[in-house]
Order: C-alpha cells, then sequence, then structure tokens
C-alpha cells in the first residue's frame, strides 16, 4: 500500500511542479510528463499484483475527528478500476501536455496542470478508499475538480453554462450518496466498508446517486455539454474515466450488500437498454464531433449496465454463470472503453485543433493530412464499434454470453434476451455512425479552408492516441490477458468463482486470439497480394467518377446529416430529432434537441420559478406585516402545541 | 476439425459464385429467357481480374485495402460456420457475435471506402447500405437466440449442427421461423429482391451497387467474389437450420449443403422473378418482419 | 403430423397474418390477411376435435364461409363502391406497430401460461387469442380509415372465436354467438359504402365530443 500511495505522491507532486516551473514551458512539460508517468507506472504496480492473486495490506489512517478510521485499501475490484484510472488517465494527462495551452495564459495552464494531476489522485482515492467518509470526500474532490477543469475555457458563456448544469447534477448526485450511506450505515453502525458488508442498502439511491455520475438515461442530461464543453484531454478523462466512477460505485454496492432485488437488476439491465439504443440514437444526430462521442458514452454506459444488469440478476437468481460473466463482461467494457473513448476523444481534440472547427460538415479529406490521428481515430473507431480483432469485441462478446446464458433458465429469466436484441441493434447503429464520423471527416475532399490546411499536431499528441490504439489492439488479439483477470474479478463481486463462467467461455480467448491472428495475418497477406497484382495490371489515375458531370466540388460530397438521413426518418421519433428541409426542398438539416434536459428539466424548473414568483407577493418590505407573519406563526405554533398536548403527546 | 472440414470448406469457396448464377438463371428461365450460363459468374471474375484499374485521385489506401477486406472478412467469418453438419475449423462459445463481427468489418470498411471517393452517389449508397445492415442485425441475433435456445448451444457449429436436427422434434414451429427469418437475412445481406436489385441500372436506385461504383477491374472482382461468399455463407444458415443432418458424416453433410443451397438459390430466383423491389422506405418493414419471425420462435420457445 | 402440432401450426399462422396486417401498407393485402385467417381460425375446431360432428362440421364451414370469402368480398367491394384509396395511412408507424405487436405476443403469452383456464389445450390457443385482441384493438386505435377499423374490428372479432374454442365442449354456443357478431360487420361495411366515407369517420371523431362542453 506504500507503494501505492507513493505514486499518488508523485503525481500530486507533478502538479505542484507544473506550477512551480511555469515560466519553463518545454522543462515544466518534461519534468511533468515524466513524474505523473513515473507515478502512474509506481502505483500500478500493488493494482497489477492484486489481480495477480497477491494480497496488498490495507492502509488505516486513524485520523482524529467524526467518521471512523479512514481506510484504504486494494481488493480485486479496487485493482481492476486502478487500471482504468492510471491506463488511460496518463494518457490523457500526457497529451493534455502538448494539447492544450496555445493560446492560453500562462498561469492558467500552469493550474490546469495541477488540477488535472489532483484529479487523478482523486479518482484513485475514490476506486480505493474503503470507508465511507473517506470515499465521500474523494469523490466530492473528484466532482469538484472534474467542475474546475471543465469550465477551463471559461471565458465562453456557454463553457460556464454547461459548468454550471455540471455542477448541479454531481451535487443532487452527491446528497443522494450521502443520504445513501447515512442510511446504510445506521445509528450504530461503523462507518468502513466492512461494517456495511451484508446489510442491505436503500437500492434506488444508489441507482440515483451513482446512475447521475454514470450518466445512464435520463440521468445524462448533464454530460454531453459538459464533455464537449471541456478541454480536449479534460474530456477524454471525464468520458473516460469520470464516468466509470458511477459504474464503479455500483459495483462496490453490490459487492458489499445482502442479494439485491430482482427489480433492482431488472431496473438496471432496462436502464441499459435504453441508454445503448437513446445514446446510440442521439450520437448519429449530431453533427458536432465532441458532442456525437459523449452521447456515445452513454451508449457505452448502457452496454456496461447490461452487462451488470445480468450480473445482478445472476446473484439474485442463484445462476454463477450469469453473476460472473455479466459483472467481467461489465468490467472489461469499462476498461475498454475508457481506452477507446479517450482515444477518440484525444483524435477528436487533434482535429479540432488543425482544422479549428468541430463541426463534421465542414470538415474532410484529413486521411492525408493527419494519417496518425487517421490510423489511431480508425482504430479507436472500430473498437467501440465492437469489431473483431480489437477490445470492444471481446468484452461485448462477454455481455452476450451472459444475456444469452439466461435463457434456459427458468420464471422470468428470458427477459434478458430483449437485451441480446437490444445490443445487436446498438452494434448496428454504433457502425453506422462511426462510419459516419470516419467517413465525412478524414475521407473525401476537404468541405472546408480550414480542413484543407489542417496538419499533424506533433509527436506528443499523437503518441498517447498511438498508445492507446496499441493498447485496443493488444487486448483484442490476445484477450486472454484481460478475460482472465475480469473473470476473477467478476467471480470476486458474485461471490463465486471463476470456474463458474464454465470451461467453454474461459477457454474461448484463445480461439478468439488465433481468430484475430489469423484475420490480421490474412488481410496483410491481402493486401501484399493485391498490390503484386495491381502492379502488373494497367492503373489509371481519374477524378471520381461523377456520372457524367464534369466539374464535381467539395460541397457535393455526401454530408454527416444526409448519411445519417435514412436512419434518423425511422428512429428519429425516439431520438426527438426534427429533420426538415429548406422551403425550396434544395437543402436538408436534422436537429438534434436534448430531450432531458431541454423539454423535460427546463420546463419543470421554469415552472416551478414562476410558482415560487407568485410567492413573491407577500414580501413587499413593509416591516409591520412581517411582524404580523411572525405573531401568525407563533400563533400557529401555539394552536398545534395545544393540539399536541390534547391528543396526549402524539401529532 | 478434420481433413473433411477443409475440404468441405474448400467446395464452399469454390462453388460460392455458382449460387448467384443459379439464382439469375432460375429468375432468367421464369422469365422467359434463356438466361447466361451458369458459369458466367466466374467468368466475369476471371474477366476482371485480367483488367486494369482506374481509382479516383480522391481516394487514399482505404479504397484499395476494402476489396481485400471484403474477402478476407468474410472468408474469416466461414471459417466458423459449420458446413457439413460438423464442427467448424473454428468453434467457441459464442462466435455467432464474432460472425456478426467479422461481417461488420468487412461492411465497416466498404462504407468508409464508399466515403473515401467524395462522391455523392457512393455516400448515398453507403447511407443506405448502413441503414438496412442496422436492421438486419436484430433479425439475425434473434434467429440465434432461438437456435441457442432449442440446441442449448452458444456456438455456430452445435447451433447448426446435430442438436438442431434433435430439436425439431420439440421445437419444429420455432425452427421454421428462424429458417424463414434467415431467408430474408439472405435476401437483404445478399443484396437481393426485395432489398435490392443486383441487376439495376440507375444509380439512384441501387443501394450495394452503388456503393462500389468507383471500384473496377481486380478490386471489383474481389468485391463480387467477397459478395458471392458471403451469399454461399448466409444461404448456409437456413440450410443448416432446415436439413436435418443429424449424425451424416462429413461429406454426406456436405452434399446436403450443397444441394441445399442450390435450392436455396433457385428459390432466391423465383423471389426475385415473382416480385418487384420494395420501395426504399418499405424495405424496414421487410427487415422488421424478419425480426418479428424470429423474435415470435424466441416467445414460442420461452413459452413451451 | 399430429393434430395438436398441425392446432399449433395454424395458430402460428394465424398471429403472422396479425403481423402482416399491422405491417403492410395496402389495403387489400389487409383484407386478404384478414381472410386467410377466418380459413385458419375457421378450421380450428376441426383440428382441435378428434372426432368431427356434424356441429363442428357446420361450425367450421359457417366460420369459412363468412369470415373467409363473404366478408372480405363485401370489403373489397366497398372499396371500390366508395372509392377507398388503397393505402393504409396509419396514424402510429408501421415499425412501430409490428414492435408493439411482439410485445403484445410476449406479453399475451406470459399471460397465458399463468391464466387458469380448464381444459386440455395449448397456451399457445390462450395465447393467440389475448394477441389476436390485442393487435385488433391495435389496428383499431391506430389506423385511422373506417376501412381498415373493419379490419381491426375482425382481427379482434377472430381472437375472441379462438377463446371461445377452449370451451367448444362445454359452452358450444358461446362460439355460434360470436359468429353472429359478423353481421355487425356487415352493417359497418353497408355504412361505409352507403355515406361514402372513404377515409375516416370525420363526423363521428370523438374529438369533436368535448365542444359539447358548457
Amino acid at each position: 500500500m506504500s507503494i501505492f500511495l507513493l505514486g499518488l505522491a508523485t503525481i500530486a507532486l507533478a502538479g505542484i511542479v507544473a506550477v512551480a516551473t511555469q515560466r519553463h514551458a518545454v522543462l515544466s512539460r518534461r519534468v511533468v510528463g515524466l513524474l505523473t508517468a513515473a507515478g502512474c507506472a509506481v502505483a500500478l504496480v500493488p493494482a497489477v499484483r492484486v489481480l495477480a492473486g497477491e494480497s496488498v495490506p490495507a492502509a488505516r489512517l486513524a485520523l482524529p475527528g467524526p467518521g471512523g478510521p479512514w481506510v484504504f485499501g486494494i481488493d480485486p475490484l479496487s485493482a481492476a478500476f486502478l487500471i482504468v484510472v492510471l491506463g488511460p488517465g496518463l494518457a490523457s494527462a500526457l497529451s493534455g501536455l502538448y494539447a492544450f495551452g496555445a493560446g492560453t495564459a500562462r498561469g492558467r495552464v500552469a493550474a490546469a496542470r495541477l488540477l488535472f494531476a489532483i484529479e487523478i489522485v482523486a479518482l484513485a482515492l475514490v476506486v480505493t478508499a474503503q470507508a465511507v467518509v473517506p470515499f465521500l470526500v474523494a469523490w466530492e474532490a473528484m466532482a469538484v475538480l472534474a467542475y474546475f477543469l471543465v469550465i477551463a475555457d471559461y471565458d465562453h458563456p456557454d463553457v460556464r453554462r454547461a459548468g454550471f448544469v455540471y455542477l448541479v447534477a454531481t451535487h443532487a448526485g452527491t446528497i443522494a450518496l450521502l443520504a445513501l450511506f447515512a442510511i446504510w450505515a445506521g445509528p450504530a453502525g461503523g462507518l468502513t466498508f466492512a461494517d456495511l458488508a451484508g446489510k442491505t442498502p436503500l437500492w434506488w439511491l444508489a441507482l440515483l446517486g451513482f446512475g447521475l455520475k454514470a450518466g445512464l438515461v435520463p440521468l445524462h442530461f448533464w454530460l454531453p455539454d459538459a464533455h464537449a464543453s471541456a478541454p480536449t484531454h479534460v474530456s477524454a478523462l471525464m468520458s473516460g474515466i469520470v464516468i466509470k466512477m458511477g459504474i464503479y460505485g455500483l459495483f462496490r454496492v453490490v459487492s458489499l450488500a445482502a442479494v439485491p432485488p430482482a427489480w433492482f437488476g431488472w431496473l438496471v439491465l432496462g436502464l441499459g437498454i435504453v441508454s445503448g439504443v437513446l445514446g446510440v440514437l442521439w450520437a448519429l444526430a449530431q453533427h458536432d464531433l465532441k458532442r456525437l462521442l459523449a452521447y456515445h458514452s452513454v451508449e457505452n454506459i448502457g452496454i456496461i449496465l447490461m452487462g451488470l444488469g445480468a450480473g445482478i440478476l445472476g446473484v439474485t437468481y442463484h445462476l454463477p454463470f450469469i453473476a460472473v460473466v455479466g459483472f467481467a463482461g461489465a468490467l472489461l467494457h469499462t476498461l475498454n472503453h475508457a481506452l477507446f473513448k479517450s482515444l477518440l476523444f484525444l483524435g477528436a481534440g487533434s482535429v479540432a485543433h488543425a482544422t479549428g472547427t468541430r463541426a463534421l460538415d465542414q470538415l474532410g479529406g484529413l486521411a492525408r493530412r493527419m494519417p496518425l490521428t487517421w490510423i489511431a481515430f480508425l482504430v479507436g473507431s472500430a473498437a467501440i464499434v465492437g469489431l473483431p480483432p480489437l477490445n470492444g469485441f471481446v468484452s461485448e462478446w462477454l455481455v452476450y454470453q451472459a444475456l444469452l446464458g439466461s435463457g434456459a433458465a427458468g420464471e422470468s429469466i428470458p427477459l434478458t434476451l430483449v437485451g441480446v436484441v437490444g445490443l445487436a441493434l446498438v452494434g448496428g447503429l454504433a457502425l453506422a455512425c462511426f462510419a459516419k464520423v470516419c467517413g465525412i471527416v478524414f475521407l473525401g475532399t476537404p468541405r472546408t479552408p480550414a480542413a484543407e490546411g489542417a496538419h499533424e499536431a506533433g509527436p506528443g499528441v499523437a503518441g498517447p492516441m498511438v498508445a492507446l490504439a496499441a493498447a485496443c489492439c493488444v487486448l483484442g488479439v490476445v484477450p486472454f490477458v484481460a478475460v482472465r483477470p475480469a473473470l476473477a474479478v467478476g467471480a470476486a463481486v458474485a461471490n463465486a468463482t471463476p470456474a463458474a463462467a464454465g470451461s467453454e467461455v474461459i477457454a474461448a480467448p484463445e480461439t478468439i486470439s488465433l481468430l484475430a491472428v489469423s484475420l490480421i495475418v490474412l488481410l496483410g497477406l491481402g493486401v501484399l497480394a493485391a498490390r503484386a497484382v495491381r502492379r502488373r495490371r494497367p492503373i489509371t489515375r481519374r477524378s471520381t467518377w461523377g456520372c457524367g458531370y464534369a466539374l464535381p466540388t467539395a460541397r457535393m460530397q455526401y454530408t454527416a446529416s444526409s448519411f445519417a438521413a435514412p436512419l434518423l426518418a425511422l428512429f428519429g421519433g425516439l431520438a426527438g430529432v426534427r429533420a426538415a428541409r429548406t422551403a425550396d426542398g434544395a437543402a436538408f438539416h436534422s436537429h438534434p434537441r436534448e430531450l432531458v434536459l431541454d423539454d423535460a428539466l427546463m420546463p419543470m424548473w421554469r415552472a416551478l420559478r414562476a410558482g415560487l414568483a407568485r410567492l413573491r407577493a407577500i414580501q413587499h418590505g413593509r416591516l409591520w406585516v412581517y411582524l404580523l407573519y411572525l405573531i401568525a406563526v407563533l400563533l400557529g405554533l401555539l394552536l398545534y402545541l395545544a393540539g399536541l398536548v390534547g391528543t396526549g403527546g402524539r401529532p | 476439425m478434420t481433413l473433411w472440414t477443409v475440404v468441405d470448406l474448400g467446395v464452399v469457396l469454390v462453388l460460392a459464385p455458382a449460387l448467384t448464377g443459379v439464382a439469375a438463371r432460375t429468375k432468367s428461365l421464369l422469365t422467359g429467357r434463356r438466361g447466361a450460363p451458369l458459369l458466367q459468374p466466374y467468368r466475369d471474375l476471371v474477366r476482371l481480374w485480367r483488367k486494369g484499374a482506374v481509382y479516383s485521385t480522391t481516394t487514399t489506401w482505404m479504397f484499395r485495402f476494402a476489396p481485400v477486406a471484403a474477402v478476407v472478412t468474410t472468408f474469416s467469418a466461414t471459417l466458423l460456420v459449420p458446413f457439413d453438419g460438423q464442427d467448424a475449423v473454428i468453434r467457441f462459445s459464442g462466435d455467432f457475435v464474432a460472425l456478426a463481427g467479422l461481417l461488420g468489418l468487412g461492411r465497416f470498411t466498404l462504407i468508409l471506402a464508399a466515403l473515401d471517393t467524395g462522391s455523392s452517389f457512393e455516400g448515398m449508397g453507403a447511407s443506405r447500405d448502413a441503414t438496412f445492415a442496422t436492421l438486419v442485425e436484430p433479425a439475425l441475433f434473434t434467429s440465434f437466440i432461438v437456435l441457442a435456445l432449442v440446441t442449448g448451444e452458444r456456438s455456430l457449429s452445435g447451433m447448426l449442427g446435430s442438436g438442431t436436427t434433435a430439436a425439431w422434434g420439440h421445437a419444429a414451429p420455432s425452427l421454421a421461423m428462424v429458417a424463414v427469418s434467415l431467408f430474408f437475412v439472405l435476401l437483404a445481406e445478399g443484396s437481393r429482391v426485395p432489398v435490392d436489385d443486383p441487376a439495376t441500372h440507375l444509380e439512384l436506385t441501387m443501394i450495394h451497387e452503388v456503393a462500389v461504383l468507383d471500384h473496377s477491374g481486380p478490386d471489383l472482382a474481389l468485391l463480387l467474389y467477397g459478395g458471392a461468399l458471403r451469399f454461399g455463407l448466409f444461404a448456409a444458415l437456413p440450410v443448416g437450420v432446415l436439413a436435418a443432418r443429424g449424425t451424416l458424416p462429413a461429406p454426406l453433410g456436405a452434399a446436403v449443403l450443397v444441394l441445399g443451397s442450390l435450392v436455396i438459390a433457385a428459390l432466391v430466383g423465383v423471389v426475385e422473378s415473382s416480385m418487384a423491389r420494395l420501395r426504399l422506405s418499405r424495405v424496414p418493414q421487410f427487415l422488421v418482419a424478419a425480426t418479428v419471425l424470429a423474435a415470435l420462435g424466441v416467445i414460442l420457445q420461452v413459452l413451451a | 403430423m399430429s393434430l395438436d402440432r398441425l392446432a399449433d401450426l395454424l395458430l402460428l399462422l394465424v398471429l403472422l397474418t396479425g403481423f402482416l396486417i399491422l405491417g403492410t401498407t395496402r389495403l387489400t393485402t389487409c383484407i386478404r390477411g384478414v381472410a386467410a385467417q377466418g380459413a385458419l381460425i375457421g378450421a380450428l375446431p376441426l383440428v382441435l376435435q378428434p372426432h368431427w360432428t356434424a356441429h363442428t362440421v357446420g361450425l367450421a364451414t359457417g366460420t369459412i364461409a363468412i369470415k373467409a370469402v363473404v366478408l372480405p368480398w363485401f370489403l373489397t367491394w366497398a372499396i371500390r363502391e366508395a372509392a377507398v384509396r388503397r393505402e393504409v395511412e396509419p396514424r402510429v408507424g408501421y415499425l412501430a406497430s409490428m414492435a408493439l405487436g411482439v410485445a403484445a405476443v410476449a406479453a399475451a403469452s406470459a399471460v397465458a401460461a399463468r391464466l387458469p383456464i380448464p381444459g386440455e389445450h395449448s397456451h399457445l390457443l390462450v395465447a393467440t387469442s389475448l394477441s389476436g385482441v390485442i393487435m385488433g384493438l391495435l389496428v383499431l386505435a391506430t389506423r385511422a380509415k373506417a376501412l381498415i377499423q373493419v379490419v381491426g374490428y375482425l382481427m379482434l372479432e377472430n381472437g375472441i372465436y379462438i377463446f371461445g374454442l377452449t370451451s367448444l365442449d362445454r359452452v358450444p354456443f358461446l362460439v355460434e354467438i360470436g359468429v353472429l357478431l359478423d353481421v355487425f360487420v356487415g352493417v359497418f361495411i353497408m355504412g361505409i359504402v352507403v355515406f361514402h366515407i372513404n377515409r375516416e369517420f370525420d363526423s363521428l371523431d370523438s374529438a369533436r365530443l368535448s365542444e359539447l362542453k358548457d
């Protein structure tokens, strides 16, 4: 445990160094980068050891004051999430050193670096806290630091609004969590997690508190704005890691508490399906690269929740196969999504930096101008869609197994089969969506001069992306290195043995690896063979066939709106998308709306404010009237007391 | 995996283009024409393979990669399908997800290749392709659910092997629905009427054809072969459900598959000659109907 | 094939005709679908009863004659006579209708498995009956045209008829009274023809009832 704390201290030190050396840009960047990398690497050591089967002693800080001992420890669940936090987190931090700062005051850049470093420390503490008070303190630190990071570009009113909505949402969640733990621990019990074990929490409070952080539908309303408005490396951290803390919380509650009730599992699974389908539909309707990616986070949280929900049902109905495989799928998808979503956000940042816009329909042709970003983004896209031979496929495969494995069991369990169909639909829609993004942004010809003049930002920005893309490939090609620990952690959460997953599932990753390797080898051979054949054929180079039209322009290319139009015509009603043509029918636009925030919460808030405004009539500044109020209240209280006495003390 | 598995896979790889020939021939016979010879698809492939290619100056490596990927991904997917009723070359629990994933990868690269040309025609084709593929996915997976339920297996080799034959005894209605649903999927994935028309000549009405409009020469040959292989693969699915191969030895099982696939291909020809293709806005109804059929199969199975 | 399996097959086909009606764009397909449904449920008593009596055979012939021949012909005639446009024009889209149909079948199956209905018959009989009723209501509610509402009403009635079959041996007259309801359908269609209601019951729009307030 001391190694772990040493690592965290190094990361924090990196933040302090960033402020101290802000005058020397290059030196600062190098030292901070090195320290952060070293800190993350050191802190990962105990996590890897725990996943390998060793145990690490917990650290107890007996602080004076309320709240009992502050216990920090690394159990398998913590270790799994530590990898999620520190691996992709490091990539975002390094990318931020290079990508963020141009055109911003020196002090603000340094402050942002400090905040980012402490945010990573806070995240690591959230997943290792083993008592209520340190957990909530770390949670709140994480939430507030994230707020400051989101509003790093606070000069724009949009950013401030997004930050405010985020702040309100996260505090609503914190209040729910305070209530959850207060009621769970009860008046007499201790406040370490060990004391909570086996007791029953208020499940809906856990879902509300952690769900707000995870951004599941309909609690996702704060997410797209916040993730789109933040600087890119912060978006990567928020979308890749911070929302996963909600997932961690749900996992922690499930692993601590007594057997969860069936309705909780069904609710989690149902919300997972809804989040998955609606998230990807909303993403499909977006024309802003970062907002689109943010909505995909909602979708992927949905996939994770499908696995988690199936796992919970497995625990409730005593079906260890579903429990272990479902939890393992959810955990692995959490890691995978952290990897490829960080990668995609960094790529989006790179694109936005190079072209000055995030609007899909103003881009195009970037593949030639930014080849490294293109390859990395392509890998991330294929991974998030769940295509072999990449990592997203492996975790979705596990979730499919869990959802399907329940079919043979009795009672109402077969309803999980709806999840299989939902997941298939989500996969198809995600493929369409990322084909749209990759094709419109990177392929074809540039649609604007800005896209025309784009160029790669440099190795400091590309390096983390390439590393993340490599991680996606590795976890897809040799999935057993991740599946086995995931099954072990899933078994630990489900209170079962990994063997419950069955020999077929446990042995499958090797076969998947074989399939992935042969696919890659065959693709390589095929490309070489095709090249050899082409060399022997006469090759002509012309402009694209335009069916006889001689003067094609870049504006004639298919746009993102048009590409998504047929799917939105089918499903747009679900997603709240308004499509319209101009009066002469020549141009086509679709306008996505944020259904929950704009159509539900804001009207409710306005109605509330209007209602309360009526009360303003009683406040008009005349002192004698206020005194009358006081007398009225006193009289009321007296009457109430008299009533109490009359009934013998019972109200 | 035995030697026969490899031989049977080889047979499928060689015979796949003939299936499209059979479908086309049936169609022409039924419409009163003599039609092209059965081996015409092979001639087309050879002719295109020998030709030179034209590349648009707009395109990148993605455009040249997609035809290779189309063949390789489909071939990798065929490794998972038990063509002779025995175990496939590669078999693992949940490999049907890999089947969909591999075909998805091929489609993903093909859509990107279409957008790579910067042509609005190909963008249109790619968009339609993506839309209808999205709707095929639930139908395919719902069918797999039924097969998994009735056989208790979670791999394609188990779902389409001897377990299926045994399941006809107690789950005939569900299996029949799945077979029809998979036939619908074949029509969609194989770009056939009523979803798409392989013989159409107007770009605005095309789906798959227009997405590969710019490919020529060897690239087009690869795409055509990939399409034929995919047709063979999806034809093998309903045959695997319908033809009770039970415990037939591998060569006989493969023979049943070849016969069955020929019948299915002829059936595709019959469908093509007996109905017009659907209006584009009506295609989703057809695809959702496939899902509905399979879903009824699931409900029946869960109820039983 | 045993008779039970044959009955299951017929019931499945009844369900599928329901989906055909929910998913089709064309009026004539709707009518053909409901005619096929009528023929199928007409044949059901023959398949369900191991030994035929004059009663069952009469019932079957009568049902098939009315539901599969007379009423569909009447409907087709009405289309021509009232010059109705041949498209369905749904208020709720075809895809949504079909999805709702699947949900209806799933719910009906779940209920059928739990419903304590006396007699020897498969769950599928009750499930099909309930789904038929729900799908009929769905058509009535989501299709604006009067003519298709007749089709919806027929589907609903077919559902009830199938439910009646569960007690065919105990209360035989129940089923026959059901057939009498078809007379109402005839009147319904006559109304359409006589008043040339080629789109919907404008004047019978329930929203206009609210004008009666005050």
